[in-house]
């Protein structure tokens, strides 16, 4: 592909500054033969070319630079013009026409594939690929829009934009206004994700650590019914699945009332929020062969990046019964460092004399 | 601290005032404690209970400010049941051993021993308090030199200690009770000129309590140093995998070849040894000792398997029905029926094509495999502390996991039984009808009883025992029956202000979760249907309940039934072949109830508290070893 999209499969790690975190980690787990949904890149130059073209850049610099941010009124004002701004300009056709043929070509090869009709308007997914390092300022700058069921070139290039835009909310202006404007800069690079719509009936993420004490020795699966927005949102409380790694096998199960979901919107675009019938919603959303099927990816995922991991996923079931898993994203789970950090808090003192008395004994410190 | 308490009730009256109080709220938590020791009620047809214990056993009432200030933990692991005046020996003796190991041979820095009381019958014991800094600085300069010793010369001090338990069992099964014959030998005037039989019977009297004494030295020898070595790893993996249970990290450690196992192999040598040589079906029709004597003795195939019999028993069926501590237990040597038709059944399951191997190697792959993976988590920074803690545990723990048998299952054996030798001597002279009567008798009773009778048989007169013994005896029987059927508290006295004693919380599971559990439960709260303990081997199973509070009662158990008992012994592991689960009241990280079903791929929760108490025979439950939960189904019946 060009200059402004590259498909996954030509991307791995070390393309972060070119395409972001998120799509660079996709292309990763592509490379490594895990079960990614296909799709694209919309790269950094897309955005830094458009910016570039439409003289963009230094009108936005001036509007965030002169936001005041600690005055709501004048930070939103700030987020109305940039957002008019990079919404109404022209989009130069050379990026235009590279994320149409991009999107396409996705979904006519995708059409062939499962052999249906809809050859232009394959539903996908959009969603912002932040390029900075931990991600945890990615969510002050606004970098962390997603769209779904995005079908259509017209309406991919719009959602593309939109993700553009969504670097311009109030709370990301007032962060990047406090920076100087070498770092506002950096800070408003931007990717978007391109990436084929999972069909999920059930969907949910996966931690190869445990979150409740950093033991790595655990693996915890959070699923509900539908897509997955429910559960990465917290909108659903979700069904449970622990595990042990060795194995895996399964320890426990904690089966939730899943009182929601998120479905396909009938009109083919975007999504829906409904009740789940009264008779799913207190039974289990995953089988034990789905569940150790799950466990079993994620101690690939967690042995490709060589660290725990924390994986969104979704599930869909052919008509046959058995069920295709699709990795939506993974990200580095940091907080098992910091839980290392504290291990011994829960050494109580006494044993903790005890076992100093036993160790001095035993190396013969006398 | 008064001001303190003062606030926390005054709080606790002004929130009971503002808001009517539910019945749950009765019960504020600064009054919350268990029974006071001193008003224990005597349970009806009990009364004259204090008589079979020896006075420092009990509460004494000019000592209770101090006793009722404590609190008491039962000790329903090594006594499950009301204690027979003679069986106080392995009260006194087992918390002397482990008493003088810790706090006067090793010096064990933070932690003396144990004090320990005996009510309506029941075993109950109280940390005695922890030293302070300087004598724990005092203590640890010993502690090093005495227990880094041990650690250092580790498998040569085993392999010696090993040589004197051994003695230990030989020099009991030896003493001799002289039989009071009617003259002393000739050459006792001739030749040697010592002790009359009159003395001697008190000497070898004396030498049975000396040995059922120092046993438990020999016991307590390895004990903590073996719990505190395998405690280092414990913690080291807990903090590494905060999740991981007590009984991953135990298999990392143990052996795959323990002597445990040892009497049901021979069971299974035997089954096959029977087929071989043709005897089966004569094996299988017995089911008493005689009849397997007479099916078998006419041929020379059955002599044969007789004598391969004969070489099983003689160390290994030296085997406890229960924990070994008390006389009535009695060991598969002293009743054959259990053996018997565990080797038939193995007979039936070779028929069935089952090869009956123990799969040593599987085991010692599963064991290795465990270990790789677990280092395979861990950062390259701290597997040398990993290893190295291992490497200790597994020196260690071959004595933690070995000197059961050879302690409470061949000694004891052979201490009781001992005992009824004497026993049946003072039959013989009219003392008693029942050899099993002299249990009901205190050590210091039975030595009045032997100068009685020693007096009696100088004097070629007739001993007064008879005229004395007989009621106290019958009365006794009474009053054990009584105290039976009286339901002992989990604990006595004020809840613990902080339960972080780490050998208490590991040989007693006494946790604050487990404080918290007894409360609940005795204050009418916690779910009825719903059982919590420990998980000790996984997967899930539903059946029927059979609860079973005795060994006695083994031989109910029927096939696919689910085993509910207090406490499951080693030489039950026959039985485990026929049930489809386990659950116990009591259960450490060593519980051999979870190393047997494990190995049978049995669920089984361990530790749940109250299962024999809240359980009936015949109910429908589910066993969930993975949750460690046992849930009961049916309704209870008759409440």
């Amino acid at each position: 592909m060009g200059k402004y999209t590259r498909k996954f499969t030509e991307l791995n790690r070390h393309d972060r500054p070119l395409v972001g975190g998120k799509c660079a980690s996709l292309g990763e787990m592509v490379q490594a033969g895990l079960p990614v949904p296909d799709g694209f890149a919309v790269t950094v130059d897309a955005y830094e070319d458009y910016r570039d073209a439409s003289n963009l850049r230094q009108e936005l610099l001036r509007i965030v630079l002169g936001a005041d941010a600690q005055n709501h009124a004048s930070l939103q004002q700030a987020h109305n013009e940039s957002v008019a701004l990079i919404l109404g300009s022209e989009l130069p056709a050379a990026i235009e026409q590279e994320i149409r043929t991009a999107y396409l070509a996705l979904s006519r090869e995708t059409a062939t594939r499962r052999g249906t009709d809809d050859a232009d308007r394959i539903p996908v997914a959009v969603r912002s690929s932040a390029t900075d390092e931990d991600g945890d300022a990615a969510s002050f700058a606004g970098q962390q829009e997603t769209y779904l069921w995005v079908v259509g070139a017209d309406d991919v290039i719009d959602k593309v934009r939109e993700c553009w835009a969504s670097l311009y909310t109030p709370q990301a202006i007032a962060y990047r206004s406090e920076l100087s404007v070498a770092d506002a800069s950096e800070a408003s690079k931007i990717s978007v994700a391109v990436q084929l719509m999972a069909t999920a009936d059930v969907a949910g993420v996966t931690f190869t650590v445990s979150p409740r004490t950093g033991d790595r020795s655990v693996i915890a699966i959070n699923a509900s019914w539908g897509l997955g927005q429910s559960v990465v949102s917290g909108e659903v409380t979700p069904d449970e699945y622990w595990l042990n790694k060795l194995g895996p096998t399964l320890t426990t199960t904690r089966i939730a009332s899943k009182a929601h979901e998120y479905v396909p919107a009938p009109g083919g675009t975007g999504v829906l929020f409904r009740d789940v019938e009264v008779e799913r919603r207190d039974i289990a959303c995953l089988t034990e062969a789905e569940v150790l099927q799950l466990a079993e990816i994620a101690l690939r995922v967690e042995k490709h990046y060589g660290c725990p991991q924390d994986i969104e996923w979704a599930l869909e079931h052919h008509a046959d019964g058995t069920a295709k898993v699709m990795l939506l994203q993974s990200r580095p789970e940091t907080n098992w460092k910091k839980r290392k950090e504290e291990k011994s808090k829960n050494t109580t003192k006494g044993t903790a004399n005890l076992l100093g008395f036993v160790a001095a004994a035993t190396k013969g410190d006398n | 601290m008064t001001t303190t308490d003062n606030a926390v009730e005054e709080n606790a009256v002004e929130e009971g005032a503002a808001a009517k109080p539910s019945s749950s709220d009765v019960t504020t938590p600064t009054e919350r404690s268990f029974p006071d020791p001193y008003e224990i009620e005597t349970p009806e047809g009990a009364e004259g209970w204090e008589d079979m214990y020896a006075y420092h056993n009990r509460f004494l009432p000019s000592r209770q400010a101090e006793d009722s200030a404590k609190t008491w933990f039962r000790n329903s692991l090594h006594y499950p049941e009301v204690s027979y005046p003679f069986d106080q020996v392995t009260i006194d003796g087992a918390f002397t051993g482990t008493g003088v190991t810790n706090t006067r041979v090793f010096a064990l820095p933070p932690a003396k021993g144990l004090d320990v009381r005996v009510i309506n019958g029941y075993t109950y014991m109280s940390t005695i308090a922890s030293p302070d800094a300087d004598e724990q600085a005092r203590r640890a300069e010993e502690f090093g030199k005495r227990a880094g010793y041990y650690f250092q010369n580790w498998d040569a001090l085993y392999a010696e200690w090993e040589g004197r338990v051994t003695t230990a069992i030989r020099a009991v099964r030896d003493i001799e009770v002289p039989p009071l014959s009617e003259f002393e030998s000739l050459e006792r005037v001739t030749e040697d000129r010592g002790p009359t039989q009159a003395n001697q019977l008190l000497v070898a009297y004396h030498r049975l309590l000396e040995h059922g004494d120092q046993i438990w030295t020999l016991h307590s020898e390895f004990l903590n140093l073996g719990y505190a070595a395998y405690l280092q790893f414990l913690t080291l993996c807990k903090e590494h995998f905060p999740e991981i249970d007590d009984q991953t990290i135990s298999r990392m450690v143990s052996g795959v070849d323990v002597l445990l196992f040892r009497p049901d192999d021979e069971l299974r040598a035997l089954a096959r040894r029977a087929e071989e040589l043709g005897v089966g079906e004569l094996v299988i029709a017995a089911t008493t000792e005689a009849e397997l004597l007479s099916n078998l003795a006419d041929s020379e195939a059955g002599q044969t398997w007789l004598s391969a019999l004969d070489v099983s028993k003689d160390p290994w069926f030296s085997f406890s029905y229960g924990s070994g501590m008390y006389h009535s237990h009695r060991s598969w040597i002293d009743d054959l029926r259990l053996p018997i038709q565990a080797i038939g059944d193995y007979i039936h399951r070779l028929r069935g094509g089952d090869d009956l191997t123990r799969p040593i190697d599987k085991l010692q792959k599963e064991r290795d495999e465990l270990v790789t993976h677990y280092r395979s988590l861990l950062d390259e920074e701290d597997l040398p502390a990993f290893n190295e803690t291992l490497a200790l545990s597994r020196t260690v723990f071959p004595y933690v996991e070995n000197h059961n048998f050879y302690i409470e299952h061949w000694f004891l054996t052979n201490f009781w039984n001992k005992a009824r030798e004497f026993s049946s001597l003072m039959q013989k002279w009219g003392f008693w009808n029942d050899v099993e009567d002299i249990f009901f008798l205190r050590r210091a009773e039975v030595e009045e009883a032997i100068v009685d009778l020693q007096m009696a048989w100088s004097a070629g007169g007739n001993p007064q025992g008879g005229h004395h013994w007989p009621a106290i005896i019958t009365r006794r029987k009474q009053i054990y029956e009584a105290l039976s059927n009286w339901n002992p508290p989990p604990a006595l006295g004020p809840v613990p202000g902080e339960v972080n004693e780490p050998l208490t919380i590991m040989l007693w599971g006494i946790t604050p979760e487990t404080v918290e559990r007894w409360l609940t439960a005795q204050d009418g709260g916690g779910s009825r249907t719903q059982l919590t303990g420990f998980a000790g081997s996984p997967g899930i199973a539903e059946g029927r309940a059979r609860v079973v509070l005795r060994p006695d009662q083994l031989d109910t158990v029927q096939d696919g039934e689910i085993l509910v008992s207090p406490v499951t012994s080693p030489s039950w592991t026959p039985v485990f072949g026929r049930i489809r689960a386990s659950v116990s009241d009591i259960g450490g990280i060593m519980c051999h109830a979870a190393i047997v079903s494990r190995e049978y791929g049995l669920p089984a929760v361990v530790g749940t508290g109250f299962g024999t108490t809240t359980i009936k025979t015949g109910q429908l439950i589910r066993v969930d070893g993975n949750a460690g939960t046992v849930t009961i189904l049916d309704e209870p019946t008759g409440v």
